[in-house]
């Protein structure tokens, strides 16, 4: 299974469209808490949602700059906090998928 | 005088709709719902039109060619029909446009599992072969540890740079790269992994590839670094997977499967090398390995399998001095060219197949 369109800045986060039909927007925090990389993966990240009162002292909300494609079978988000290193295999996109459907009720 | 030739009546769509019943024997559809008939002009009772196959290496090419000449020449009024064969290897479509090599069409990585079945020979054959149907053709080495290549096609030329990109010496009229360039004799590579990415990044985005139409890429035994790294940088077209017909080899050949299944790299197929032996001298057949584990492995797992090379001092002599087996007169030379034909048309099927990559918009 693979997507057929990312769209990074979507209404609410990245919007994933698969090659089943099936279609999700994931949120920004959500994804970025979930970075597979060996660092978030032992410390999970501090992940910003609320905009700063004084944004002059800090960067906004967590949000996705850019994403590039890792061969035939991954995607890699850079995040405006800087980290850029999770290989997010489309496997694991599509097992961490935040729809409703998908996540049967857990939150 | 063309203003008074008399109208012959034939018309192109007449032509193209009699066409329509050749099939392309890679992609199991009309020619000319391919897009493959070009050039089609009808002057009079004269056609001539040139038929532009996917695949360099194709088999049936002369016969596709007869069958044209046969059912144009039967449409009535035409009284001569000359058809040109020629080809276009295709590509992904927008897959390798944002990549290191944007003007490589296709990339096929040569892997096994397991040490010293061949994949370099293979890989050697296959550059050549192709590059002998017409197609333009790369090859490199990414076998860092134990760079084969060189001794195999016969060159020790060192790489020019100019600017800051390297300029592969051309060999057999193949562009080739290796490590076995930048070492001193009896020196050896120990390196670790990101000085492995390094080079693979070096070895496709700094070096002068140009356009080609087939990179082959010679990998190193097993599912490390470099694999890993191949896979990354670049979306492969595909890898041909390289055994002996033991199953000690086979079991190794099928973590390597995996690992590219896990990567969502597609298999081309599987080649069994080193089939069997002919004794020179009785002429006895003796399958030394075992005969057909291969092809009975890749019909179990599903993929194609591509061909088999016999055990023989012909190859082995030939690659030793550096000449590619299928360029010489050895008896050995049509098992390879059946495997490069077959190769090219695993290329054309997958890319006509067009798996999807996903668009991202920012």
């Amino acid at each position: 299974m693979v997507p057929v369109s990312i769209k990074l800045s979507a209404p609410g986060g990245v919007a994933v469209r698969w090659s089943d039909g099936h279609a999700a927007t994931y949120s920004y925090a959500y994804l970025r808490l979930r970075c597979p990389c060996a660092i978030c993966r032992d410390t999970p990240p501090v992940v910003k949602t609320e905009p700063d009162p004084f944004p002059i002292l800090g960067k906004g909300p967590i949000a996705a700059t850019g994403a590039t494609p890792v061969g035939h079978y991954a995607i890699q988000f850079h995040w405006n906090d800087g980290h850029a290193d999770g290989i997010y295999s489309y496997t694991y996109l599509r097992e961490i998928c935040p729809c409703e459907d998908c996540r049967g009720g857990e939150t | 005088m063309a203003l008074f030739e008399k109208n012959s009546g034939v018309s192109p769509e007449q032509v193209l709709q009699t066409l329509k019943s050749i099939r392309d024997p890679d992609l199991q559809e009309d020619i000319v719902g391919l897009n493959f008939v070009k050039d089609l002009t009808v002057k009079g009772s004269r056609v001539a039109l040139t038929i532009e196959l996917a695949n360099p290496a194709c088999p049936d090419k002369d016969r596709i060619k007869a069958e044209a000449e046969r059912l144009v020449g039967s449409i009535e009024g035409v009284r001569s029909v000359s058809v040109e064969m020629s080809f276009k290897v295709t590509r992904r479509q927008g897959s390798q446009s944002r990549t290191l090599i944007p003007g490589v069409s296709n990339t096929i990585a040569v892997a096994s599992g397991k040490g010293g079945v061949g994949k370099s020979t293979v890989a050697a054959n296959l550059a050549a072969a192709l590059m002998e149907c017409g197609a333009r053709v790369g090859l490199m080495d990414a076998d860092v540890y134990g760079p084969s290549l060189p001794t195999l096609m016969g060159s020790s030329h060192t790489p020019q740079v100019v600017g800051n990109r390297i300029v592969p010496p051309v060999v057999h009229k193949v562009k080739m790269i290796s490590m076995g360039y930048f070492l001193p004799k009896n020196e050896a590579v120990i390196w670790r992994g990101p000085m492995l990415h390094k080079m693979i990044h070096q070895f496709l985005g700094e070096v002068e590839w140009g356009d080609l139409d087939y990179l082959v890429i010679d990998l190193p035994p097993g599912t490390g670094d470099i694999q890993l790294s191949l896979c990354q940088t670049i979306p492969l077209t595909g890898a041909v997977i390289v055994s002996t017909p033991q199953d000690l080899a086979l079991k190794v050949a099928s973590k390597a499967i995996a690992m590219f299944k896990k990567l969502n790299t597609p298999i081309l197929g599987v080649v069994e090398n080193m089939s069997y032996y002919t004794c020179a001298h009785c002429g006895q057949r003796d399958d030394i390995f075992g005969h057909g584990g291969a092809s009975q492995a890749s019909r179990e797992m599903g993929f194609p399998f591509l061909g088999e090379i016999p055990l023989s001092s012909e190859i082995r002599f030939a690659s030793d001095s550096g000449e590619p087996t299928v360029l010489g007169r050895s008896s050995s030379r049509e098992a390879f060219q059946a495997i490069a034909s077959a190769v090219a048309s695993r290329v054309s099927i997958a890319n006509h197949a067009a798996v999807q990559t996903p668009t991202i918009e920012v």
